[in-house]
């Protein structure tokens, strides 16, 4: 973890991480700040997952008022506090998908209203290049079919079995592919920290 | 989620970074999700190996298209946090939360408050003793009595609601004591309690808490075996009863790990 490289000094970034730190010392005005810095890209992120607008919105509210919260849990000197912040919304999406009845994962990206490339938020919204760079790297040394279901397990929140259903493999089948995908990932990354 | 699955073709050692790897990604369901919750609670390398696949894989979502939600999202947050910080300052009974989407408990905060002082371990043991004894005083509960009982307690936080569930095992008794005060039944919903034993065995169900209540369960020899320092605990939201048989468990709603009581200086 130590040697992972570290965010270019952004504005934007340290503004995010200036609010993250002022909410998790108690200011609940700083929520308002990371909402209108980040909302739009949780709630792709939740729209994605879930594929419905107001399962979205629901689980965007939960990652807010979640984040307010446990704002302590997020770690100051770690990389990016919008990385942080996407996994954590991520999570919190597939958790909302995996109990209960949403579908999930089915609705075209394109019905999901995007914005504009121009957004302002654009530039801050992009984690760490480097770590970007190498997480790509590492997947794409995979073969293609591996990757592939990795992709759709993270993008769309699959389960193994809709994975192997889509596959038309058997689930043990599945499961392996992914677990040896996910062995040589963690190799790779690994071998990219001690770089 | 299957059973544990046995194929020709499952060659690929699932050791705890794999485990948190499926967690990361999103893979795991029913007990195996929840089993993973309940080892991050008490394995600081299994909780941060799941965090190094959330940073890893943090960057692939920028593959994702941004959306705007609509503005009452931000009302809705902010309503609910409005609600909590007056719960959580009020000592009356909490506003009806539209939120509560994590527990429909309501905050009882004055009982609640009751509950937070027994804790404290003395506090905490006198009221067990009393609980297992009927008949006899807690006050006259020797010292000696209570330190050779050398009880364990674990605190589960519930949610966004402030609340917390105490559960307290004396090991000699085989009994536990499970103090849900200020919880509130929503008519819909039950929380079962699981233990997370430190072997990574299976968890076991330690029924069904009842809301408001203050209950002395005895434990059967298979749960007191599992049950030590660092054992977690972890509530799930299931239908009235409890997990049907053969479903999966429900969302994980707290989660907690035992820990012996602080001696007395």
């Amino acid at each position: 973890m130590a040697a992972r490289p570290r965010p270019s000094s952004d504005e934007a970034r340290e503004a995010l991480r200036d609010a993250m730190a002022r909410l998790a010392n108690g200011d609940a005005s700083a929520l308002e700040e990371i909402y209108r810095a980040t909302r739009v890209k949780l709630f792709g992120i939740c729209l994605r997952i879930l594929g419905d607008q107001k399962e979205a919105e629901d689980a965007l509210q939960d990652v807010y008022v979640n984040l307010w919260q446990r704002a302590d849990r997020y770690d100051p000197t770690r990389a990016s506090p919008i990385a942080w912040l996407a996994a954590f919304a991520r999570n919190r999406a597939i958790d909302r998908l995996r109990t209960g009845k949403v579908r999930g994962g089915a609705v075209p990206v394109e019905e999901a209203a995007p914005l504009a490339d121009e957004t302002p938020l654009a530039d801050m919204l992009l984690v760490d290049a480097e770590q970007a760079a190498q997480i790509h790297k590492c997947l794409g040394a995979l073969d293609a079919r591996t990757q592939g279901h990795i992709r759709a397990a993270f993008f769309d929140g699959q389960t193994y079995a809709q994975l192997a259903e889509a596959a038309d493999v058997p689930l043990g089948t599945m499961k392996s592919w992914i677990r040896r995908g996910l062995q040589r990932l963690r190799a790779c990354l690994e071998a990219s920290e001690a770089a | 989620m299957s059973g544990p699955e046995q194929t020709p073709e499952d060659d690929v050692t699932r050791d705890d970074p794999m485990i948190a790897a499926e967690w990361a990604l999103g893979l795991l369901e029913g007990e195996e999700l929840l089993a993973a919750r309940g080892k991050a609670a008490t394995d600081p390398a299994f909780a941060w190996r799941k965090e190094w696949w959330d940073d890893w894989f943090a960057p692939l979502s920028d593959g994702i298209a941004g959306a705007e939600p609509s503005d009452t999202v931000w009302d809705g947050i902010s309503a609910r946090i409005a609600a909590q910080q007056a719960a959580a300052a009020a000592a009356a009974v909490s506003p009806e939360t539209p939120s509560a989407n994590v527990v429909a408990l309501e905050a009882r905060v004055r009982r609640w408050q009751w509950v937070a002082g027994l804790t404290s371990a003395a506090a905490a043991v006198a009221l067990a003793l009393f609980m297992f004894a009927p008949g006899r005083s807690p006050t006259e509960a020797p010292p000696a009595q209570i330190a050779a009982a050398a009880p364990m307690v674990a605190t589960v936080p519930i949610g966004e609601t402030g609340l917390r569930l105490d559960v307290t095992y004396i090991p000699e008794s085989e009994k536990m004591l499970v103090a849900a005060i200020g919880l509130t039944a929503d008519g819909v919903h039950d929380h079962e309690l699981w233990l997370v034993p430190k072997d990574d065995s299976p968890l076991q169900s330690l029924g069904v808490v009842a809301p408001g209540e203050v209950r002395s369960m005895t434990l059967p020899a298979a749960v007191t075996a599992k049950l030590g320092n660092g054992a977690g605990l972890v509530l799930t939201r299931e239908p009235i009863g409890g997990k049907p048989e053969g479903k999966e468990a429900g969302p994980v709603v707290a989660s907690g790990y035992f820990k012996p009581v602080a001696t007395e200086a």
